[in-house]
């Protein structure tokens, strides 16, 4: 534990850690293009210059290349220091193209803040600058290499963290180009977080590219739904429009990256068709109309066909504070089935997988990350959870071996094909961990986990919150839809974002949908009311370890400015809400339903063992819900 | 005056195995693996204060010292022919005449650390060279002096030629081991050195052609006979110069450490040429500060030029004449450097070119003062690079602002340069 003073602060810091993080945990800063802390360190940049004055280094010295020692003294303001780092600045600037006004990283940019801070102001080089041919790499990312300070962040994240290998570097001296051999979409499905990565704009987000500036994004901590990793997000967006998604760090999750398909999954919730207006036989009507349709069509059911005749029907995509309503919405209209799942069989693996992992069991991304020995069994990571495959690669990297049961699958890194679990020396590794998904063997799968106590098990759900779904369907008893509608009494589906299938739908002669996708139980409801999409109400949901995550707010729900067409825009009628701004979080319009049916008011859907999560602080590492 | 590398040259052509073996070549090597432990071969080149010839002047048996001992798995020589500084070429001309002094160095080398496979990386433009090594390496390896249980001695050593693909980072022996893993040639971070962790992670020595050349002759005539060769007694052994610019016979000379600069230059090079007086050279290769006739009597050694405050560096000395701008030869060298530059950080890649944008304004009278307060802030803060690179490159450019200010003065002053009409 090496003790040091950095600007008169005394610093104790692990071994191992550079003056650059130990002066971070005091919170000072310094500059830095090229170090990162997922990436390292690489002295490329050299404006992380601090002044050693006493101790074993003296001089000018690189922070994130110098291990911290003891009996240090770090002066991070030596004038010394600080001319280097201004020279540092002064280079980069020489070839930057000083764009600002028309970069999308204006703002949001480390060089701008850095140069700000630095104190370069007046450009003493007055001759021509280097300019490079851009590259087009897909419809995500776009490419403006003139920009570029050569951090080689980029392509230390493409090629050495995610295993890319059509991206890289080329040229030397002042020609340093990064880029591709030719123009051509980027083949990782972790590209985009070279936008997040670059600290210029060389990288900018295609799609997001001149809507707005850093100060008018309106931001929040997020959590993406893509699938049941539940990777944390910050999302953007503008005057109604989710305009681009960013990752945010959480080290027991998604580590500082999250991958493309999470990213670039802005369509559904700008789509211009997604329903957003209440019905009511297909007629537009008012919320308070469709409410009360609603609980008509409930009591004419029951009074048709009996009690026991309607199903509720919540789902995996669901956040947990809507599903934890569904059983007292079935208790209010005596219904006949609450359903989590549609599927008998997605149910029934969802349950078994989630009564094996234990808050020991559970493998996070970071424990995949650290595990010595990793076994992926009848799943495909890369395809059905990338960042999953990504930690793959790490735990490779750091010398941990990996074995894929079975083929046809593809991973970032080198693996070993082996026939069956008993191929693989578990008793030998130290963190061994197990990818599986539903589609595994539940029975094999028990028994493996009884002989090897030390294996944790990392499992793929479908949806962003199977894990809570299947907690509440097996504490409440629920039945698959699926079962349900096969007893024949079923005559009324009240579907909360539930994903449908129309073979179940049909011949039900009642069908009410909670929704913000267009569904098929949308698509075939008497009544319909829009919920918000995640991006637009405070939510929480239950990865695949049994992590409860917050999610927060973003942006109010409304037809974006941009799917406005002169007809409606700007607006003649006054109006409170905005158009298309009627949708609630599926939770508050359950809560409705159950006060118009038994007149319960409910403020705050966590009660009972779920109470803990009042107060789940979005920006934490989340809580596991094992044994709440 | 005795000769030690230079002693097999035949004119105009390349020594024969034949004539090389006839002249004793290859007897060190058996000496060395038949009566002498790795550890005394390594005792004897240390006690040779032979130090490195490549440029930096470390003591050859000191670097060997340091792999540790006792290590499993490979460790690796590398012979560094990757000799791209400008205004020195004394590893062509040695390989060119004699290619068999370095094969027998490389295997005592190899001997002494331990070294089962050994890498010459040599220049790609080396075409003779190369040729001659290949030709050695063949004919040692058919006499049983290099592959497998060399003269029954039980020691195995192999040795591969690898063409670079040219740059002159490559020579850096960081970048060189980069390239000959096949990775862009980027310098690694020191700490850990390549004595450490070098070549594929192994423990790796990386020595110059003509210190490895040089062995031999130390295993077969000892330390003290080899230290006796310097003109001064703090120096030892001789050292391959190569003299370039305007004096009457340049050329590569092999000349005893310690010599004065004006003794090689009246000496061997036959003084200036006609009608040319000196006013400047750069003492040992295109990264080192300018001595002018005020360092005339300094003897060619590392420490007294260092003193001096300039660098010995590779031996290479290229002198100018009173007619030299030296601006603009200080433009041409930096220039050289800002292209080689393997573009990994900052000062180098954005700061060189800046120092050649700088000294083009001036060369063409258009600089200004404030120019020369920048070329200093440049000389002080490009000691911060990555590697030596850039530090090397404003040798001249700190020569210049220290012995001929005012020549850049006057080009400032004057709108012109004084050196053109």
């Amino acid at each position: 534990m090496p003790k040091l003073i950095i600007d008169s602060i005394s610093v104790e810091v692990a071994d191992g850690t550079t003056v650059l993080e130990a002066a971070q945990s005091v919170d000072i800063p310094i500059p830095h293009f090229c170090w990162h802390p997922a990436l390292g360190k690489a002295g490329a940049c050299r404006v992380c210059a601090v002044k050693l004055v006493d101790g074993p280094v003296k001089g000018i010295q690189m922070s994130c290349m110098l291990p911290a020692q003891d009996g240090m003294v770090v002066s991070t303001t030596d004038p010394e220091a600080v001319a280097m780092r201004r020279h540092v600045i002064e280079w980069l600037m020489i070839n930057h193209p000083h764009d600002c006004p028309v970069c999308d990283a204006g703002g949001e940019c480390q060089l701008q803040e850095f140069t700000i801070a630095g104190g370069h102001g007046i450009r003493r080089y007055t001759g021509s600058k280097r300019t490079h041919v851009n590259q087009d790499l897909g419809p995500f990312i776009a490419h403006e290499m003139n920009r570029c300070i050569q951090c080689y962040r980029c392509v230390r994240f493409y090629q050495e963290y995610a295993g890319g290998t059509d991206f890289g570097v080329m040229g030397s001296a002042g020609k340093v180009y990064f880029g591709r051999f030719q123009d051509g979409q980027l083949e990782s499905p972790f590209s985009g977080n070279l936008v997040d990565l670059c600290p210029t704009g060389v990288f900018t987000d295609k799609t997001a590219r001149f809507r707005a500036r850093y100060w008018d994004y309106e931001m929040a901590p997020s959590v993406c739904q893509g699938c049941s990793l539940g990777c944390n997000t910050t999302p953007v967006a503008r005057y109604r429009e989710l305009l681009k998604t960013t990752a945010r760090q959480n080290k027991a999750v998604n580590g500082w990256f999250i991958c493309d398909r999470g990213r670039f999954a802005n369509n559904e919730v700008n789509d211009p068709q997604r329903p957003r207006t209440p019905l009511v036989d297909n007629r537009e009507s008012s919320r308070d109309e469709a409410l009360d349709a609603l609980l008509l069509r409930i009591a004419q059911i029951e009074e048709q066909y009996g009690t026991g005749s309607i199903a509720i029907v919540g789902s995996p995509r669901l956040a947990l504070e809507g599903a934890l309503l569904l059983p007292l919405l079935a208790q209010c209209c005596s219904a006949g089935a609450l359903c989590y799942f549609t599927s008998q069989e997605e149910s029934d693996t969802t349950l078994f997988l989630t009564g094996l992992l234990s808050a020991e069991r559970s493998a996070s991304q970071q424990d995949v990350r650290k595990s010595d020995c990793i076994v992926i069994c009848g799943c495909d990571p890369l395809q059905e959870a990338p960042m999953l495959a990504l930690a793959v690669r790490q735990a490779w990297r750091n010398g941990g071996v990996v074995y894929v049961i079975g083929d046809g699958i593809d991973l970032p890194c080198t693996f070993t094909t082996v026939a069956s679990l008993d191929a693989v020396p578990l008793a030998d590794a130290k963190q061994p961990v197990l990818i599986c998904s539903a589609a595994n063997r539940p029975d094999l799968l028990a028994a493996t986990l009884k002989q090897q106590t030390h294996l944790k098990l990392a499992v793929l759900f479908p949806e962003a919150n199977s894990f809570g779904a299947a907690q509440l369907a097996m504490a409440q008893g629920a039945i698959s839809l699926e079962r349900a509608v096969a007893s024949g009494t079923i005559k009324g589906i009240i579907s909360v974002e539930a994903d449908i299938p129309p073979q179940l739908l049909a011949g039900i002669p009642f069908v009410a949908a909670l929704d913000w996708r267009l569904t098929e139980a949308v698509r075939t409801a008497q009544v319909f009311l829009p919920t918000t999409a995640w991006v637009e109400m405070d939510g929480t949901a239950i990865n695949h370890e049994g992590r409860a995550q917050r999610f927060k707010k973003v942006m109010h729900p409304g037809l974006p400015l941009r799917g406005l067409g002169p007809a409606v825009h700007p607006p003649h009628i006054h109006r409170s809400t905005p158009p298309g701004g009627d949708p609630q979080p599926a939770w508050q319009i359950v809560a409705l339903i159950i006060a118009g049916l038994s007149g319960e008011r409910i403020a705050e859907p966590f009660s009972e063992r779920w109470k803990r999560l009042r107060e789940l602080e979005a920006e934490s590492e989340g809580v596991m819900t094992h044994d709440l | 005056m005795e000769q030690i590398l230079f002693r097999h040259n035949r004119p105009g052509r390349c020594v024969t195995f034949a004539e090389y073996q006839a002249e004793g070549g290859f007897a060190a090597l058996k000496k060395g693996l038949s009566s002498m432990s790795p550890d005394e071969v390594q005792q004897v080149v240390i006690d040779s204060g032979l130090r490195g010839r490549g440029g930096a002047g470390f003591p050859t048996g000191k670097k060997w010292s340091f792999v540790p001992r006792n290590l499993t798995g490979p460790r690796w020589l590398i012979c560094n022919c990757d000799e791209m500084e400008p205004g020195t070429y004394k590893d062509r001309i040695l390989l060119e005449a004699n290619p068999y002094s370095l094969v027998e160095g490389i295997v005592l080398a190899c001997y002494a650390i331990g070294v089962r496979h050994a890498f010459i990386f040599i220049r790609r433009g080396y075409e003779q060279a190369a040729a001659n090594l290949r030709r050695a390496i063949a004919e040692a390896t058919a006499a049983g002096l290099l592959g497998e249980n060399i003269l029954g001695s039980g020691f195995s050593c192999d040795i591969d030629l690898h063409l670079s693909a040219g740059r002159y980072i490559c020579g850096e022996e960081t970048a060189l081991m980069n390239a000959l893993e096949g990775k862009r040639a980027n310098p690694r971070a020191k700490p850990p050195f390549p004595a450490i962790k070098g070549l594929w992670g192994g423990p790796t020595v990386v020595n110059n052609v003509e210190s490895l050349a040089n062995i031999p002759y130390i295993i077969a005539h000892g330390p003290q006979w080899f230290k006796a060769t310097a003109a001064t007694p703090e120096a030892a052994g001789m050292k391959l110069f190569c003299i370039s610019g305007h004096v009457a016979n340049p050329g590569c000379f092999e000349l005893p450490l310690g010599m004065t600069l004006g003794e090689i230059i009246d000496g061997p090079c036959g003084g200036m040429r006609p009608g040319s007086s000196f006013k400047a050279c750069l003492p040992g290769g295109a990264s080192t500060p300018y001595f002018t006739k005020e360092q005339w009597g300094v003897p060619m050694d590392f420490d007294p030029v260092a003193k001096a405050g300039s660098r010995l560096g590779t031996g290479g000395i290229v002198v100018f004449d009173q007619q030299t701008c030296m601006v603009a030869a200080t433009l041409n060298l930096v220039t050289f450097y800002a292209r080689e530059s393997c573009g990994w950080c900052t000062p180098c890649r954005e700061g060189l070119p800046f120092v050649v944008h700088l000294l083009e304004q001036i060369e063409a009278g258009q600089g200004s003062e404030e120019q020369i307060t920048i070329l200093r802030d440049h000389v002080t803060y490009l000691n911060n690079a990555f590697c030596a690179l850039a530090p090397g490159a404003m040798g001249p450019v700190d020569g210049l602002l220290r012995h001929f200010e005012d020549e850049v003065r006057a080009h400032i002053s004057t709108g012109k340069c004084p050196c053109r009409n």
